[in-house]
Parts: C-alpha cells; structure tokens; sequence
C-alpha cells in the first residue's frame, strides 16, 4: 500500500480503534463505580471522544492535501464505522444511532478542523492548550454526578365532563388512529393500551406499546375525577431505552373546568443517563410528550364520542 | 440557518465548541448544496497562507482565520460567509459599489461581510483580503 493511502486509512482506523477503546474503558470503569444498573453516557462520550477521533484522524491526514470536501466525506466513514461499532459493541438500537449519528459526525468534523489547526507548523501552543482543556473537560465530566430526574408535562382541554374522562385516564382501548409523530412512524414504538388489575392503590397497571413492549406500573395514587398516579415497577429491555432512560412515575391530574369540559394534564417523571442534557434532553422531552399526546388524544376522542 | 443561527442563538457561542460543531454542520450544508465553495475557501486559504507574515488558524467561533503579523484580519466560515476588518472610509467606499455588506454582529465598525458563492466572489474575497492586509500596515 501506497503512503497515502496508508495514511488515509490509518486516519480512519487509528480513531475508531480509540473511541472502541476509551468508550469501553469508561463503561467498564463506571459499571464497578456507579450503584445503578444503567451505565450513564457522559457529554464526554459523545463531544470529547468525537472531537479527539477527529484530531486523530487529521493528525494522520495532515500531509494529504486534501481538499475539505473530500475531508468531509472520508469523516463521515470514519463516523459511520463508529456508529456501526456502537450498534455491534454496545448493543445500541437503531433510533439511538439515528439520534446520536448527528453528535458524531459534527465533533468528528470539528476535532478535524481543530486537528488541522494543531498539526501546522509552530502551533505547539496551540497543541498544549486544546489537549489540556480537552483533558480537563474530559476528567470533570466522568467524575461529575449526572443523575437527574425531569419532568415532562402537557395538558389538553377534553369537551366532556370529567366523570366521562376519569375512567379513561385509568384504562382505555387500543389507540387506531395514525401515528403522527415522525419517529413513530420510521418505527419507534407507540403506546397502545392501557390496562388494570383493580381500581384503587397498589392496583397494578400495564402501558402495552406497539412493539408488544409492556411498562409494569402501580398505582399509587387514586383519587377518582381528580388524580392518578402511578410508579413504575418495570420497564422494557429494549436497547433503545436500555441503560439511557428511565421512567420512574407518570401521572394524570383532572380539573373540572365548570363548563362541560375537563383539563388533563399528564406529567412523566424519568432519569436520563446520556448527556449532554441540551441535546439528549430535547429527544426525551419530545419524544415523552409525543407519548402523552398520543394517549391523551386517545382518551380525548373517546371521551367527546357521544357528548 | 447562518444568519438565523447568528441573529437569535448567537450568545450559544460562548459553549465552548459549540460554534465550531455548527460550522461543521455548515460545511456539510455547503458540501450538499454549493459544494464549489468549500473548494474556493481551500483555494483562499492555501493563497493567503502563502502570502509574507500571514497564518491561518481555526477561528475562535468556527472557520478559518486569517492573521497579519499575528493580528486578526478576517476569517471564513464554512458556508462562505468571509468577515474582515478593513477601515471606516474603504468599507464606506465598498459599501457603495454594493458587493459587501455591514458585518452581520459588528454594525459599527470596520468588520465587513462579503459572501462567496462563485469563482469571481473568491477572486473579489482575495482582493478584500489585500485590503485588508494594505490597511493593518497602515495602522
């Protein structure tokens, strides 16, 4: 093999052989640290491995020249052999790839430009101070706490009295309607059914999702025409979920708006175990609000039948 | 998106790495949609670059930089958008033969914008940057 070419591939293997190994190291290193059972996927898993693959990879493709068109494309191999070993090693499914694939390939591209800057002559500085701001960012986040509980809440007006809307929010029929939500359509599952063993506290409660996938709940608070509130006990093992959420509590609460309408409000409280917040953040927030308006749509279009 | 970006989420590029992981995604835009004006930016690079005390670096908020005995000149972001730092009367005189605009944060200043679309726009892009380069001597 040509010099070139050796150098080309080396600036594609050389990163993804680092990020296999420094990704597996921290995984290991945090399942003997962390008390969880969820391995958490720190901001620096995917800002800080991403940027320094990239400066790897311009680190091995410095003498090239190579036009950044052509840098662009042979990143996005290097990024999408990255995303095919995190399907193969870390097991992760394909919506996770498809939110992350983003986050990889524009740190990837900017650990280029910042490589690509390093590696000119007489940019020894330059060198020192990314590797050791990286470095410290790096050591600060993996020894900083990132168990977070968020709240996600919607609310909706119902035209139906409450006593029509309360035994709805407990249980309902199969939801039929189209998905509308782009991620359930490309096959994220969507729930379906909701189901219970009694109805009072301590009564269990399913959530069947389209994928056959079920969420093992109980009731903890029931209040009839005013709240229901219910933890839950156990979620799918989904890798899609797996290890980078989960949803501890869900809860509807009902007002009586005293005009033949009802407010329902539905709340789910979960803890994420992927960071950034700013990024990973906004996917679980839309996609929990996405699942509670899937339902309360549901029980809406059930309660209004026959007003 | 760029103008967007600037206008309304511009304090976003105080997050360390943020602007240059959006510069990223503006080249890839680029690369889809005028992928000649990556190649005009490398050409502009590797030109100034070659140019007596000049240095390229990577841009504090994404892009390429350009230096004059170690002094910021300008800089290009990756969809082309070149900001440089010319003097009051030649931008005023630029502004009115219509080709630059007002730099797109620095209203009131020297900082101008010309945005390179076409092999004529790098041409003028390295004309701007001569200025520029004339001007910083002068001061």
């Amino acid at each position: 093999m040509n010099e070139p070419k050796s150098k080309l591939l080396m600036g594609i293997v050389v990163p993804n052989v680092f990020g296999v190994a420094i990704i597996g190291m921290l995984q290991l290193v945090n399942s003997y640290v962390s008390d969880s059972a969820s391995s958490v996927f720190v901001f620096s898993n995917f800002i800080i491995v991403p940027t320094l693959m990239g400066i790897i990879s311009a680190y091995f493709w410095r003498d090239l020249e190579m036009k950044t068109a052509k840098k662009i494309g042979w990143s996005a191999v290097v990024a999408l052999i990255a995303i095919l070993l995190s399907a193969f090693v870390l097991k992760e499914g394909a919506i996770c790839l498809l939110i992350v694939s983003p986050l990889i390939i524009g740190f990837i591209l900017t650990g280029l430009a910042i490589g690509k800057s390093m590696f000119k002559k007489n940019n020894g500085l330059v060198k020192a101070n990314v590797f050791g701001v990286l470095l410290l960012l790096f050591v600060v986040d993996n020894l900083s706490d990132h168990k977070q509980l968020s709240l996600v809440s919607d609310t909706i007006v119902v035209n139906a009295p409450i006593e029509k809307v309360w035994p709805l929010v407990v249980e309902y029929e199969p939801i039929d309607s189209k998905e509308d939500y782009w991620l359930f359509k490309i096959g994220m599952p969507s729930p379906v059914q909701s189901t219970v063993t009694g109805y009072h506290e301590g009564a269990g409660r399913k959530c069947i999702f389209s994928n056959g996938y079920v969420f093992d709940e109980k009731i903890v608070v029931y209040k009839p025409n005013e709240e229901l509130t219910f933890d839950i006990v156990e979620q799918p093992r989904d890798p899609e979920i797996m290890g980078h959420i989960d949803i501890v509590r869900g809860q509807f609460i009902l007002r009586d708006n005293g005009n033949g309408t009802t407010t329902l409000v539905g709340n789910s409280w979960y803890k994420l175990y992927v960071f950034p917040e700013w990024y990973f953040g906004t996917w679980s927030k839309s996609i929990t609000r996405n699942v509670h308006l899937r339902v309360m749509k549901h029980i809406k279009l059930l309660s209004e039948k026959d007003v | 998106m760029f103008d967007f970006t600037v206008k309304y989420l511009g304090a976003l590029k105080h997050i360390p790495l943020f602007a240059h992981f959006f510069d990223a995604f503006l080249k890839i835009n680029t690369l889809l949609f005028n992928p000649r004006v990556l190649d005009y930016i490398d050409a502009i690079e590797k030109e100034v670059e070659s140019w007596p005390y000049v240095s390229v670096e990577l841009h504090k908020f994404g892009g390429v930089q350009f230096n004059f005995n170690d002094y910021e000149i300008g800089h290009i972001h990756g969809n082309g958008t070149l900001d440089l730092l010319l003097n009051r009367n030649v931008k005023l005189e630029l502004l009115n033969e219509g080709r630059i605009t007002d730099h797109h944060t620095f209203k009131n200043s020297g900082w101008i914008t010309f945005v390179i679309q076409t092999a004529k726009d790098s041409e003028y892009a390295l004309d701007l940057l001569k200025y520029s380069i004339e001007n910083r001597k002068k001061s």
